[in-house]
């Protein structure tokens, strides 16, 4: 299993000290550990903290260290339910998670909580950046923005708390830009990865390969679409896509998929808006996702549900694949206006 | 469970639909009012938090039970379906 976040303790693991007993001045960090987190972060690979600190030991880490935090998790309650939160928040799986912490402790506790971790004191750690774990084949444009997006997604994250009005208002104060347009060659690589990493909003439950998905492109009888999104927090890049199969009066979507870090932000019902508006204008009369329902793409069947989809007749939670289909001959759901096709 | 029970469900699912998406005034939301669209916007995501407290407090999963997710209509029939699901 891939590693796709690392969760930091910082007493005497990020930092090279305990940080309410150095005075006058927090201990600097430990070199060693902010060298492997860069050099994982380059490879896509995102950090969190979970510390008995208060919260400011980790405002201090964020600035001392240089490297950027997904999410922070200070306080004095067990080290597992702050890293179940971490994975609830971040929605990555608990065995895509890796625990770095040098109190033989607290990774007992982890370890015994949250069985699917890697747990690792900070010596393992040292070592690991050179394991299988945590050496992605591919690392795209987007993985090694990774760190920085996920930052921004946690201040966007605290405006949007403190923000009074709707989600759409929220979007729209964000300037939030969805932008679907036909997937170019060079969006491959980052369209097989998302295949890969997407399972809330994955719906064949599978990966396709570069070789298919480049293979797709050129197709006469399949399109693919990318899809980007931005405000002005920051550029998330492609985080959604899907295949498209047009035949006879149909338009089937044997793959759609969307990274959960673009959940909330419009991303997904923009998508579906505009596949039902361009299926309609192609001449097809209905729109079909099949789908493998199951309980990790909740959402997305939440999303389908809420654009007016169908799972067909004779579905049932025992019947893996279920096609998931709307009419496109009534009213046709109006792409969002901080959408549009490229 | 008797008439009562799905109201007193319903109370507790304006305090969790409020909850889940941040907006206070979802506390006084009508029984009959649509979920999804214009009346409450539920997305992927308030729908989820939404789902995984049911889940929690009333132990009924409602999106392995109900592919389709028409219990989510209106509070009213999401009620109605955690009653009957829990009789």
């Amino acid at each position: 299993m891939m590693i796709k976040c690392v969760i930091w303790d910082l007493d005497n693991t990020m930092l090279s000290g305990v940080y309410l007993e150095s005075v006058p001045e927090p201990p600097p960090p430990d070199p060693a550990m902010v060298a492997a987190a860069a050099e994982l972060a380059g490879r896509g690979i995102i950090h969190a903290i979970a510390s008995r600190n208060p919260p400011e030991a980790a405002q201090y880490a964020e600035k001392a260290t240089g490297l950027d935090f997904a999410a922070i998790e200070c306080g004095w309650d067990r080290k597992s339910d702050a890293v179940r939160r971490i994975v609830a928040d971040l929605c990555v799986a608990p065995d895509a998670v890796a625990f770095v912490d040098d109190d033989l402790y607290e990774r007992a506790e982890v370890s015994f909580r949250v069985p699917e971790a890697l747990v690792l004191s900070p010596e393992d750690m040292a070592d690991a950046v050179g394991w299988p774990e945590f050496s992605p084949p591919v690392v795209t444009a987007e993985a090694r923005r990774r760190g920085e997006m996920y930052a921004e997604r946690r201040l966007r994250q605290e405006e949007a708390r403190a923000f009074g009005g709707s989600r759409d208002e929220f979007l729209r104060y964000c300037g939030t830009e969805v932008s679907i347009g036909v997937a170019a060659p060079a969006d491959v690589p980052r369209l097989h990865e998302l295949s890969m990493r997407t399972h809330q909003f994955n719906s064949a439950g599978r990966s396709l390969t570069e070789a298919e998905l480049s293979a797709l492109t050129s197709s006469a009888t399949h399109r693919v679409a990318a899809v980007r999104l931005r405000d002005r927090f920051g550029d998330d890049g492609l985080v959604g896509g899907c295949v498209i199969e047009a035949a006879g009066d149909g338009w089937t979507v044997p793959l759609l998929m969307m990274s959960c870090r673009a959940t909330g932000r419009g991303v997904i019902e923009a998508l579906l808006a505009w596949l039902a508006r361009s299926a309609a204008e192609a001449g097809a009369v209905t729109l079909s996702v099949p789908c493998l329902a199951g309980p990790r793409n909740v959402p997305l069947r939440l999303a389908l549900a809420g654009s007016g989809f169908r799972a067909a007749e004779g579905g049932t939670p025992d019947e893996p694949v279920v096609t998931f289909s709307r009419a496109l001959d009534g009213p046709l759901p109006e792409l969002p206006d901080w959408a549009s096709a490229a | 469970m008797a008439g009562g029970g799905v109201t007193d469900i319903v109370a507790e699912l304006r305090e969790i639909l409020a909850e889940a998406t941040g907006r206070t005034e979802l506390a006084g939301v009508g029984e009959q009012v649509p979920l999804f669209g214009a009346g409450v916007g539920l997305d992927s995501l308030t729908g989820t938090l939404l789902l995984r407290e049911v889940h929690r407090r009333f132990g009924v999963d409602v999106a392995g039970e109900d592919l389709n997710l028409d219990a989510l209509a209106t509070l009213g029939t999401l009620a109605a379906f955690i009653a009957e699901h829990t009789a």
